[in-house]
């Protein structure tokens, strides 16, 4: 990998630490906390090809440019931006998480450093596209640096093909909101059914900053999302919002943390999904607030909608408490959508699959009503809308 | 001879394996109000079910004609579409879903011929809303969320009002009522009585019958239909409670003691 991108010493001694953790590390415990009933062991990482560069190269209008606000993929920035990269490239996640950050440290092969510099507000949310080609693997980076008074909206899509081949990718996100700067980061992982995807996302937040982050699953096979926040800063907010909807024997795995370190800090985080036929969700949400974290508010919540009787949802809330000046809430519910609830609706005319729509829609509307991008809340209600109406049944073994 | 709005013969129904309706007779017309009197455990609810396609009600023997054209094996939306409504005892509640949308969907669904765009059916709503005499702020909540008991019974008249159909069917309208709110519920329903619409109502207590004047009343018990009359039927039968006519049937002992003590 090093070699064809003519990256520094530096970059390529990461990789090859990295590769070296990824030999050595254990598989992740399907019965501990952080990957609770998603068994990898013997997850066989070798019948993938190894990943291709991207040959896109970001684009940003020059006027962001001459603010000095950096969109680059990594290439470029080690070459123009190298002392940028190597502060903020891998430091929030540690590279020896688990098996897959390690190996996204030794392949990672689509980064992005995006970086805006005090008091700079980038209006229009920038956008990505993460892609990979059948039989394939793809481990996209994202380094995001927001720097103190400034703000960013940046969208993350992950979409591909359907395609008969399985093919991987491992991501990693890394934000960084400083001083009362604002951030929005939502990922939209839209993965033909034939993908395997793992992704950790970790944002920090300086005091006063607001961190809001979307996860989203709707394609691939399997999707496994960690997306942790970290209140570092005294009064910093971080909102999580997270919306999935699974179909046919997809199965998607989430894990949440909110970590407060740092006094009068708020989370908010409301993750919801529905799932129809054979599919499978967890969701496992930790609230850790250290010793010295008062006055911390932190809101939790998990809501699933199952819309047959072979789909499974888990919820499991954790909360781990040092501080004794705090307020946490936390609830997780799994509501069935019965032939009874449908009846109704139909009883007014209403044909059974947009009773469906109507009964999905009203559950996932106060995720929607959050959304502040105009065009992923109606991409997301399309998304949602074929999603209820079947539209893609394409089943693909795991 | 033209056909009966409703028309049913020997209907047979079983639910979960038991028989609930065992021979039942009716028939209505446009114009006609009928109110269905029954003690607890008679089959009112039942018969308002099958006659809208639940799941779960099996009917085992005879038919039920709307129209002249069998609707048992219709879907509920399908039903609806012809005409058919109900106002539940229970309604349902729509998370996220607001009045204003649920029912522009329905009336759209039911009345394809004449869509209404989202500012048309507003102001068609209104009209509606004004005439029942309905907070307008309901109409932009989420369906029967957080609703009390009358407003949800208000909110089923809405519905009946905004989908206009020819057979309504008021499933214990009254029950959970006080006597200001029922009050209200029946002037909506004697608003949208008409030459164009048959009601069945069905009910435990003879009190609503003061408000909506049925011009047939029948007695339910025991799964079949066992008398019909004129309002007198309802006066006899708050004179003698259910037990009256359950011994006149020559229902068992063990049946008539099931109704003894229920209040009209």
């Amino acid at each position: 990998m090093a070699d064809a991108t003519g990256e520094p010493g530096w970059l390529a001694d990461r990789r090859a630490h990295a590769f070296d953790l990824f030999e050595k590390l254990e598989d992740p415990d399907p019965k501990g906390e952080e990957w609770r009933y998603v068994d990898v062991r013997g997850f066989d990482f070798s019948r993938f090809q190894p990943p291709r560069v991207s040959p896109e190269a970001p684009k940003l209008d020059p006027a962001l440019q001459a603010k000095g606000v950096i969109y680059v993929d990594f290439a470029t920035a080690a070459r123009e931006h190298p002392d940028l990269l190597r502060e903020h490239f891998f430091t929030e996640v540690p590279v020896d998480e688990h098996r897959f950050t390690a190996l996204h440290g030794a392949f990672h092969s689509d980064g992005l450093l995006i970086y805006v510099p005090r008091q700079v507000e980038v209006e229009l949310p920038l956008e990505a596209l993460r892609r990979v080609s059948s039989g394939g693997s793809v481990f996209p980076h994202t380094t995001i640096v927001v720097e103190e008074q400034a703000s960013l909206t940046f969208v993350d899509r992950f979409a591909s093909d359907e395609s008969p081949q399985p093919a991987l990718c491992a991501s990693v996100v890394e934000v960084t909101a400083g001083r009362g700067a604002t951030v929005n980061y939502i990922s939209l992982q839209e993965w033909g059914r034939s993908v395997h995807h793992f992704q950790t996302q970790r944002f920090t937040g300086h005091r006063d900053a607001t961190v809001r982050s979307l996860a989203v699953n709707l394609g691939s096979a399997f999707a496994r999302t960690q997306v942790e926040s970290v209140l570092s800063g005294e009064g910093s907010f971080s909102e999580m919002l997270g919306l999935y909807f699974a179909d046919t024997n997809q199965h998607f795995a989430q894990r949440t943390l909110q970590s407060h370190n740092a006094p009068h800090a708020t989370s908010d985080l409301l993750y919801k999904g529905a799932l129809k036929e054979r599919s499978r969700s967890e969701y496992s949400g930790l609230i850790k607030v250290l010793k010295g974290a008062q006055g911390t508010d932190a809101y939790q919540a998990n809501r699933n909608l199952v819309l047959s009787e072979e789909a499974l949802a888990r919820s499991i809330p954790q909360l781990e408490i040092e501080a004794n000046e705090v307020r946490c809430t936390h609830g997780a519910t799994v509501s069935p959508v019965e032939d009874e609830h449908l009846f109704y609706l139909m009883s007014r005319g209403i044909d059974r699959v947009t009773a469906q729509k109507l009964v999905v829609f009203g559950f996932f509307r106060d995720v929607l009503d959050r959304i502040r991008v105009e065009r992923v809340r109606d991409e997301l209600s399309a998304a949602i809308s074929a999603k209820v109406e079947g539209a893609q049944r394409l089943e693909v073994a795991v | 001879m033209a056909e009966k709005l409703l028309h049913i013969e020997d209907l047979h129904v079983e639910v979960e394996g038991k028989e609930i309706l065992k021979g039942l007779n009716l028939s209505l017309d446009k114009g006609e109000i009928h109110a269905i009197m029954g003690p607890n455990g008679s089959g009112k609810s039942t018969l308002a079910y099958v006659l809208t396609g639940r799941p779960g009600y099996e009917v085992t023997a005879g038919k039920v004609l709307y129209n002249g054209e069998d609707i048992l094996d219709l879907e509920p939306n399908e039903r609806a579409q012809r005409g058919i409504f109900l106002a539940f005892q229970y309604p349902t509640e729509v998370p996220g879903v607001s009045v204003v949308n649920f029912l522009r969907t329905a009336y759209n669904s039911i009345h394809p011929d004449e869509p209404k765009s989202a500012m048309a059916f507003r102001m068609y709503l209104q009209e509606k809303v004004d005439l029942l005499e309905i907070p307008t702020e309901l109409v932009d909540r989420y369906v029967n969320q957080g609703f009390s008991g009358g407003e949800k019974k208000r909110n089923e008249i809405l519905q009946m009002a905004v989908l206009r159909p020819e057979l309504a069917i008021l499933d214990e309208t009254d029950s959970g009522l006080d006597i200001d709110a029922l009050k209200h519920v029946s002037s909506g329903v004697n608003k949208l009585a008409s030459p164009e619409v048959g009601i069945l109502m069905i009910t435990h207590y003879q009190r609503l019958l003061n408000y909506i004047r049925p011009s047939t009343v029948h007695v339910l018990m025991g799964g079949r239909v066992v008398r019909s009359g004129g309002f007198e039927l309802a006066e006899k039968l708050e004179a003698e409670g259910y037990a009256g006519i359950a011994k006149e049937i020559g229902l068992s002992e063990e049946e008539v003691a099931e109704v003894e003590g229920q209040r009209v």
